[in-house]
């Protein structure tokens, strides 16, 4: 244990007793079949074969699956990804699989993808998006033209999400193409991505933050696009104009603390 | 002048600026910048009475116990027109409105079951969100996506992952985002930081902060299990998915909306219950509020299905040295979320009570007017009411509240584990410790992702 300056420790035991802890209530009173610290406490191995065995629990799966988190080999991927069309431990499967480092756990993102349907399709989508899985720009950027519009929203977040290059070329063309509610979702991917873009390819970059400051954009997206194109620079200056006061408007030129300048 | 100062009454202070007003003008400009202005000639322009083009407009996400309270103290400030609420509770939201139409005398205050419906609406310029822990992060990335200034309850992120991807947003969004971190702005303090940062302490050495009991870990059998399973209410009455939110499925039951976050560990942010205010006190006091500790030490951590349960320390080293030190006791008996600061010359402990305790060498600093408690939650909310209009950052802005979380959550996962952790504030990880990188984040149940809903914005 680190040791502190002498001054850290209590000063005085009579001010520890000034301050008690405050009274606990009991803790709660849990039925044995959803006890989840049994669970807790098994190995990997085990907690993979109660994701597997048929006669387990949805308790059981889900608590097993919330552990395989933390702990989980690549062993515990196969089990998992199979329960991904399973309406409630879909989000299970996923919490498992998703911070798992093993590359198994993208190959069974894709292959799931095309056999969901409704929310549990997006919620694979948007796994996709978090590991930013390059593999499957392809699959998505057909899904930002899917019939579901909030699978098409999901596609284009994840494509955001995901970055580099490709994603920059499939977020400008849906930006041509799409319209809300999926145009202003593939607006915040991009912005996403030029942003991502912008230590690598700054170019490339302030072009995507050019196209997405356009007035035809979510006012939200074209202001932070704003930001950054004026900190990168002043406007062209073949930008707008503005006429010079004329008039009356003009004659009260009193700009500046010390009244009339330049004249 | 003391004279002069009493012959001055509120109706003829205004008498006097607008008397000095009318000569100024008279003179022409060149006359008014002649000498300095007399004592009482200074003040605000225009006082009171905000038309609605100088007013900001809010909307209110989620409020009930605490967002009541924050919803009475914004509604008495002229700046704030409020106007709609959104919420899954249909008696919530006509609490709300019900207090907001008695406050204005009319029928405006809208009702929303759906956030979206808020969030879409582009004549709302502010949100003042206080859901429970679930919710906060992905409402303030929605919010700051959607061009929202906002006012978010603590903890505001349930990971360390949500944590920077809230800050990121309210970066690029450009947004005021000022969390519930209400202490910033409260005197004792404030007088505690000032004693640290201005080097009255000598050499810092140690920071300390209360942390409380720290709700259960993931692992303490009580925080994972599930009540049996009710038939699910009329969403329109009390709609249960939206409730639930990102949070992993679970049938429902009446214990979680009825008994609290508390007591389940995917409701809840952990230590973050009280190292959302006393973390960020201390991070504000050592100057070290744009990192995060580079190495956590636990020590006695046991959990109990509902908690933390014995005195525990979590032992934090910042990059230069310093310490944090984490602990769910209180060594003068302050209060509640006290902090104490020491440094070679000196040490100085505050807490809710409002009392100031210092070393004896630092004594005669202590003002006289300590020892009231009072809610600081006015001037927090001015605080950021101010920044709204100044587009600049107040005291608890995303950023700083970003690295505290950090900060808060790394010091969890260390007392769950039970074991040292090294962090890389850089890479934004764990050196070394794959279990511990992989609870930096907690997946979302579907369709719930940190992008904004599909709205017409």
């Amino acid at each position: 244990m680190p040791q502190t300056t002498g001054q850290t420790q209590p000063p005085s035991s009579a001010a520890r007793q000034a301050a008690p802890a405050a009274p606990r209530p009991p803790a709660p009173t849990v039925p044995p079949e959803f006890d989840a610290l049994p669970i807790w406490k098994m190995d990997p191995p085990k907690l993979v074969a109660m994701v597997k065995d048929p006669s387990s629990t949805v308790f059981q799966k889900a608590i097993a699956c919330k552990k395989l988190a933390f702990v989980g080999g690549k062993d515990a991927i196969p089990p998992m990804a199979a329960l991904l069309d399973h309406p409630q431990l879909s989000c299970y499967a996923r919490f498992g699989m998703e911070p798992n480092p093993d590359p198994s756990v993208d190959d069974a993102f894709r292959a799931a993808l095309p056999k969901l349907n409704g929310r549990l399709k997006i919620g694979v989508i948007n796994s996709i998006g978090v590991r930013k899985d390059a593999k499957a720009l392809d699959a998505l950027t057909k899904l930002i033209d899917d019939g579901d519009p909030e699978i098409a929203c999901a596609a284009a977040a994840s494509v955001g999400m995901i970055g580099g290059m490709q994603a920059a070329r499939v977020l400008e063309s849906a930006l041509g193409r799409t319209k809300p509610p999926v145009f202003p979702v593939a607006a915040r991917a991009c912005l996403l991505c030029a942003e991502n873009l912008m230590p690598v390819n700054r170019a490339r970059s302030l072009q995507l933050y050019h196209l997405l400051s356009g007035e035809n954009m979510p006012k939200p997206v074209r202001l932070a696009a704003l930001r950054v194109l004026n900190a990168a620079g002043p406007a062209p200056v073949t930008g707008k104009k503005w006429p010079p006061p004329t008039g009356e408007a003009a004659e009260r030129d009193t700009s500046g603390f010390l009244g009339r300048r330049n004249r | 002048m003391a004279e002069q100062k009493k012959s001055v009454t509120r109706r003829g202070f205004g008498k006097t600026l607008a008397q000095a007003g009318v000569a100024a003008a008279a003179a022409g400009p060149v006359a008014a910048q002649i000498g300095s202005p007399a004592p009482g000639q200074f003040g605000p322009v225009v006082v009171g009475n905000y038309s609605p083009l100088d007013q900001i407009t809010f909307g209110g996400i989620g409020l009930r116990g605490r967002g009541m309270a924050d919803l009475r103290q914004l509604l008495g400030d002229q700046r704030v027109r409020f106007v709609a609420i959104a919420d899954v509770r249909e008696s919530a939201r006509e609490m709300v409105k019900s207090t907001v139409d008695g406050y204005y005398k009319n029928n405006d205050c809208k009702m929303y079951r759906d956030p979206a419906e808020i969030l879409a609406r582009p004549d709302i310029d502010a949100l003042l969100i206080a859901t429970s822990d679930r919710w906060h992060g992905l409402m303030a990335i929605w919010a700051a996506q959607s061009g929202k200034d906002m006012y978010i309850e603590k903890p505001g992120a349930m990971s360390i992952n949500e944590s920077f991807a809230v800050a990121d947003n309210v970066r690029r969004y450009g947004v005021v985002f000022q969390s519930g971190a209400q202490r910033k702005n409260q005197y004792s303090f404030e007088f505690a930081v000032g004693l640290a940062r201005s080097g009255k302490l000598g050499r810092l050495t140690a920071v300390h902060a209360d942390t409380a009991i720290g709700l259960g870990a993931v692992d303490a059998g009580g925080h994972s299990w599930w009540p049996e399973e009710s038939p699910i209410p009329d969403p329109l009455v009390f709609d249960w998915d939206k409730w639930l939110g990102p949070c992993l499925w679970r049938p429902w039951n009446s214990a979680y909306p009825d008994r609290g976050r508390g007591e389940f560990w995917d409701f809840h942010a952990g230590l973050l219950e009280w190292a959302s205010h006393t973390v960020a006190t201390a991070q504000w006091a050592a100057d070290m509020e744009h990192t995060e500790p580079v190495e956590y030490v636990p020590d006695g951590t046991t959990f109990r299905g509902d908690g933390l349960i014995q005195r525990y320390t979590v032992y934090c080293r910042y990059a230069n040295g310093l310490q944090l030190i984490l602990r769910n006791h209180s060594w003068g008996g302050l209060g509640s979320c006290s902090n104490r600061f020491e440094g070679t010359e000196g040490w100085v402990e505050v807490g809710d009570s409002g009392r100031i305790e210092v070393s004896d060498n630092l004594k005669s600093l202590v003002p006289k007017r300590t020892g009231t408690r009072y809610d600081p939650t006015m001037d927090h909310i001015r605080d950021f009411l101010h920044c709204i209009r100044s587009r600049s950052a107040p005291r608890a802005d995303a950023e700083k509240t970003c690295h505290t979380h950090v900060a808060s959550h790394a010091a969890w996962i260390c007392a769950q584990l039970n074991r040292k952790l090294t962090w890389d504030p850089a890479k934004r990880m764990f050196i070394n410790d794959e279990e511990a990188n992989r609870m930096r984040g907690r997946a979302y149940r579907e369709p719930w992702r940190a992008e904004a809903l599909a709205t017409s914005m």
